[in-house]
């Protein structure tokens, strides 16, 4: 047997021997499997490397990131992915292989690789994408209709994350006044609890699908981190089979996750989501509000048209009676002219007949009375005229000689119009003894003349010549 | 008896019937005065009608726009 040596001396020459064998530093590419930070700020790991079928560990080492080195590589991890150090990524890592008497081998970190887990990202991302496709339900959950009234809401949350009161804050405080029905479904949304967290909340809602309009998952408000997680196949295919249409807010502005690629929509913050609920709400009213006052404009027009109608005949009632009725008055007043003089006609007909029989009885007494009047006055004039011619004959005699001795009076003679011409005191009788030139007398019944004679004439009225 | 609601369609038809009478001179004098009466009676039932429907349907949409 050789010389014995003691446990720290062993560990010591495997320590110098392993420094000498593997001076150099090695870029190692490994899957994390665990990682603690301890209060001293160092960062504690353990890398696997698994099995193509990623069912059997074939490698497994301890890993330390010195806390001075750590704070430098955690950020600039984080600010490359996006992501944070966590189990089951895949990192590509600078290492130095060191050997601790105490606390056996480890691998020193001292840098690593964002792209590297980018890629690696993206990778298994794109194989669960492609899987989905081809299992032909990646867009399932999309060709689900979201309701016209996304009231009763299932929120896949934890009940202290910021975004979750975010949400319900935001769509209670909404100014329509709308009533949201919330109900929570809690669940771990970061770390490894997620995947399981979130497929048992979708379940206990699948059983009651008929309460719910719609289903949001809803994180974000700090992390921006382990949305990774999201690229779970397990979670997306839950998503796609899901029968009410589910609403993404899990907060992360840089990359979408695959679940928030199969779900039905997705939006970058729980905020948003709650707008989008609002809006599909009011949306929906305005569509109401519309037909509305479509209804309403339609009812106006039916009314107009029945409006002209009455009013048309209204406008045209009362002309048309009057019309109807100045005709009517019309043929009346012909009808009472042709009555009038038909009336006349007969009335003067009718009048004519016992004015004629009056008349010609008025007159057969007239003529009757004048005739007994006449023979009454005939004999009257007989008997006056008898009793006169009597009294005539006897006075005659009486008035002859009455009037004789009074014709011989001469003074009755020129108060009958004779005179006495005279001439010298001579009465003359024959105008022989009378010259032109002469002047004579002439007495009148009253008072007396004095003349000169101008002429002579005979008796006949002839001229006679001196 | 229960009173005939009053239909707008059938007013209007009779008023029509009545206005085109009158206008024809099919329409005996006596009945005139009863006739116009009756038509500008209908009118006024449409009238209101028309208005207590507006107002109706202004009531009805009152609480909603």
């Amino acid at each position: 047997m050789t010389e014995k040596v003691s446990l720290t001396e062993l560990q010591l020459i495997i320590r110098d021997s392993l420094y000498l064998a593997l001076p150099d530093y090695y870029w190692v590419i490994a899957e994390i499997s665990e990682l603690k930070e301890n209060s001293a700020g160092h960062c504690y790991l353990e890398l696997i490397e698994k099995s193509p079928e990623e069912r059997n560990v074939k490698a497994r080492v301890r890993a330390i990131i010195w806390s001075t080195r750590y704070r430098f590589l955690k950020a600039f991890f984080e600010n490359g992915t996006g992501e944070t150090l966590r189990e089951g990524l895949k990192i590509l890592v600078k290492t130095k292989v060191e050997y601790h008497e105490l606390y056996g081998l480890s691998l020193i970190i001292s840098d690593i690789d964002p792209a590297f887990t980018i890629g690696e990202m993206a990778l298994k991302r794109q194989l669960v994408i492609k899987k989905l496709e081809q299992e032909g339900v990646f867009s399932m959950n999309k060709d689900l209709k979201i309701p016209i009234l996304p009231q009763r809401i299932a929120v896949i949350s934890s009940k202290n994350a910021a975004g979750y009161s975010d949400f319900v804050n935001h769509l209670n405080a909404n100014n329509f006044g709308y009533v949201f029905y919330t109900a929570l479904i809690e669940s771990s949304l970061q770390g490894s609890e997620t995947e399981q967290g979130v497929i048992n909340a979708l379940d206990r809602i699948a059983l009651n699908s008929q309460l719910f309009d719609i289903v949001v998952i809803i994180r974000g408000g700090g992390s921006q981190s382990d949305l990774s997680w999201f690229d779970s196949y397990n979670i997306a295919y839950h998503v796609t089979q899901f029968p009410l249409p589910v609403i993404t807010g899990i907060g992360h502005d840089k990359d979408i996750s695959v679940t928030d690629l199969v779900a039905n929509k997705s939006l970058k913050t729980p905020t948003a989501v709650a707008d989008f609920l609002i809006e599909s709400v009011s949306g929906l009213e305005n569509e109401i509000i519309e037909m509305i006052s479509d209804v309403i404009d339609a009812s106006r027009i039916i009314i107009e048209k029945n409006r002209n109608r009455i009013e048309t005949s209204a406008i045209k009632l009362l002309p048309l009676a009057r019309l109807m009725l100045s005709h009517v008055k019309g043929q009346l007043s012909t009808k009472i002219i042709e009555i009038n003089n038909r009336g006349k006609e007969l009335i003067f007909a009718a009048t004519i007949t016992p004015a004629n029989q009056k008349s010609r009885l008025s007159s057969c007494v007239k003529t009757f009375v004048s005739e007994k009047g006449t023979t009454l006055q005939r004999s009257n004039q007989r008997l006056l005229s008898g009793t006169l011619n009597l009294l005539e004959t006897k006075n005659m005699r009486v008035k002859v000689l009455e009037s004789t001795s009074l014709l011989l009076n001469p003074e009755n003679v020129l108060q009958r119009g004779y005179s006495i011409t005279s001439m010298n005191g001579r009465i003359l009788k024959d105008n022989s003894q009378i010259k032109e030139g002469d002047t004579i007398d002439t007495q009148l019944y009253k008072g007396s003349l004095r003349s000169k004679v101008v002429e002579r004439k005979r008796r006949d009225g002839e001229k006679e010549n001196g | 008896m229960a009173k005939r609601e009053f239909s707008f369609n059938d007013a209007v038809a009779e008023i029509e019937n009545i206005l085109h009478n009158i206008e024809s001179g099919d329409l005996d004098i006596d009945k005139l005065s009863l006739e116009v009466k009756r038509a500008s009676e209908l009118i006024k039932q449409c009238q209101k009608k028309l208005r207590s429907t507006e107002e109706e349907i202004n009531s009805i949409f009152k609480d909603l726009t």
